[in-house]
């Protein structure tokens, strides 16, 4: 570092290590999302009894490379009547809004490495954090409500509308589950989050912190919002395939699907990551302040842990009607969310004074 | 090794970015296209606050405007599917030479500003990168409610206002559709044993009104506006 630092200056070092940091986090949260990929059809075959694709590789293990082969040699079919540029666009679009996120999340402590020096085990830390990953998700609904309107196909454009007001709806429970966390951390800085979540060997979290405010409200609002979000069973309204064939992705094929379903997952795995993150203590865990590199082990298992509850809700709940759906997010998670946060503020200010 | 900073080419990408945006969204036929062009004049925006030392205004640009706003504007311009507006013929004529006469003032002026160099520009004197925290949240927040707490209060009912007078307005032209005392003057439609409304083909306001007085009984409805109720009479 230092020697790069001499060469081309302090700054351009620094956006050196970050654009490396940036590509690797990339790769591994890809290949981590093949293997979700994966593991949501073996778990959901064992959960309905059945056993998933074994035969590629042991145990299927090369299943996910076999997939990719298979997206990419298929037919691309643009359909004629379709808005070209915003068809292509779309799914552009959503990638990019669900790769964003991930170089905010802090997936370790400090550690030290030789030749580099002591370093914190995070992408890019910045004052918000917090505020950088809502505003990158609020931009992914463009995504999927351009993709069901450029397709000019009926399903798709319902697929599109019901997402975006899905999407618009359960944003705004999103956001306010998670200011309680705010108020108990008093910044949005997810590695300084993470970092007072220290203590009690490890197991101190936000979750059920009694020192502070235990969140355990705020924690199911988000994750039923966040399921929401993620246009996830039992909320995937937008691509429900008895009513809309596949809802705004009908009419993509081959690799400009794939985009679509990749981001799927990977909304799933930012969206565990910040969960774990505020609510689960990140990387806390036992051993930690021993064995700093541990850190990584206790997140990516905590990440697991939402990643498994996913699929298990898939192979267990039936889906919503849109009306209810609509009203679930307005007229009750709304303002229990609103109700977590006034509770919060209210024994803070009582603690304080 | 010589290169320019991070932040200056990083101010030129984006500037570049927002005006090619700008100029994309009132030049397009397209509405759609105009919006999305909008969303990209935002973001590039928000990047420009960042390498500014604002980082709350940039996050609050893209949720708010990028995220919020220009979502429902893209969600209207696809629910009422819009068609490429035609070109007509310009009717003010008078305005094109007051417009260039206008772009031409605004080019002199900055480049008078430019040209001063040191003299000029030494007179503004730009912020330190880095020390300044008042692009920061917590400076924000403390700000918002200590300093500035009556605006931002005033602000805030000023919004709730809007909203409640948008809502108000929804609704007052889909008022016979809901239970209004006005509205039920006849004698419901039959219902049936588990006290359902039975709708047949061919039922229409009759059925609609018991249904709207089934609504009120039920305590599901609220009360409807006076005006709507009357025009409904007439």
């Amino acid at each position: 570092m230092d020697w790069l630092s001499n060469q081309i200056g302090p700054d351009w070092a620094r956006a050196v290590g970050q654009l490396v940091g940036i590509n690797v986090g990339f790769v591994v949260v890809l290949m981590i999302v093949a293997y979700t990929v994966l593991a949501e059809r073996r778990v959901l075959g064992f959960l309905q009894g059945r056993l998933g694709p074994n035969r590629v590789g042991p145990g299927g293990l090369f299943q996910p490379f076999a997939d990719l082969l298979k997206f990419i040699f298929k037919e691309e079919i643009t359909p004629a009547a379709s808005t070209r540029f915003i068809y292509f666009l779309a799914p552009i679009i959503a990638i990019t809004a669900a790769l964003m996120p991930i170089i905010v999340y802090p997936f370790g402590p400090e550690v030290s490495l030789p030749f580099v020096g002591k370093f914190h085990l995070v992408i890019a830390r910045f004052d918000i954090a917090l505020l950088y990953v809502l505003g990158i998700t609020s931009v992914g609904v463009y995504g999927v409500a351009l993709a069901g309107w450029s397709s000019n196909s009926k399903y798709s454009l319902m697929g599109g509308l019901r997402a975006a007001a899905q999407m618009i709806s359960y944003e705004l429970s999103l956001g306010l589950s998670l200011v309680g966390v705010v108020l108990i951390s008093g910044t949005l800085d997810l590695y300084s989050i993470v970092e007072q979540q220290g203590g009690w060997f490890g197991l101190r979290w936000n979750l059920w912190d009694v020192t502070r405010v235990p969140q355990v409200v705020g924690f199911v609002t988000y994750l039923i919002s966040a399921i929401a979000e993620t246009n996830r069973v039992p909320f995937d309204l937008p691509e429900a395939e008895t009513e809309l064939v596949a809802g705004f992705h009908t009419e993509y094929s081959a690799l400009k699907f794939a985009l679509f379903f990749m981001a799927e997952y990977v909304n799933m795995f930012t969206v565990s990551m910040l969960a774990t993150t505020l609510f689960l203590g990140g990387w806390q865990g036992p051993f930690v302040d021993v064995f700093p590199w541990i850190g990584i082990v206790w997140f990516l298992l905590k990440v697991t842990f939402f990643l498994f509850l996913y699929i298990w809700l898939r192979g267990t709940l039936p889906r919503f009607r849109f009306d209810q759906l609509m009203s679930f997010g307005w007229k009750f998670l709304l303002p229990v969310a609103i109700l977590n946060v006034i509770l919060t503020a209210t024994v803070l200010y009582f603690r304080w004074s | 090794m010589e290169l320019p900073s991070i932040s200056q080419l990083l101010f030129v990408l984006f500037g570049a970015m927002a005006l090619g945006c700008a100029v994309a969204m009132v030049a397009q036929r397209n509405p759609l296209y105009s919006a999305i062009s909008l969303v990209g004049v935002f973001v590039s925006l928000a990047c420009l606050y960042l390498t500014l030392q604002a980082p709350f205004i940039a996050a609050v640009q893209v949720i708010v405007y990028a995220g919020a706003i220009m979502v429902l504007v893209v969600f209207v311009i696809m629910l009422l599917n819009v068609e490429e507006e035609v070109r007509r013929p310009v009717r003010l004529h008078y305005l094109i030479p007051v417009g260039v006469l206008l772009a031409a003032i605004l080019v002199g002026e900055a480049a008078f500003m430019l040209s001063l160099g040191s003299g000029g520009a030494a007179r503004v004197t730009p912020m330190a990168p880095a020390a300044s925290d008042i692009g920061l949240t917590a400076s924000i927040g403390t700000g918002m409610f200590t300093k500035y707490l009556l605006p931002f209060e005033v602000t805030s009912v000023l919004i709730l206002m809007a909203l409640v007078g948008a809502i108000s307005l929804a609704r007052q032209g889909r008022t016979p559709l809901l239970a209004a005392p006005g509205n039920v003057s006849e004698e419901p439609a039959a219902l049936t044993a588990g006290g359902e409304l039975a709708l047949k083909p061919g039922d229409t306001a009759a059925t609609g009104r018991a249904f709207a007085r089934q609504q009120l009984e039920r305590g599901e409805a609220a009360a409807p506006s006076r005006a709507a109720s009357e025009e409904d009479e007439g």
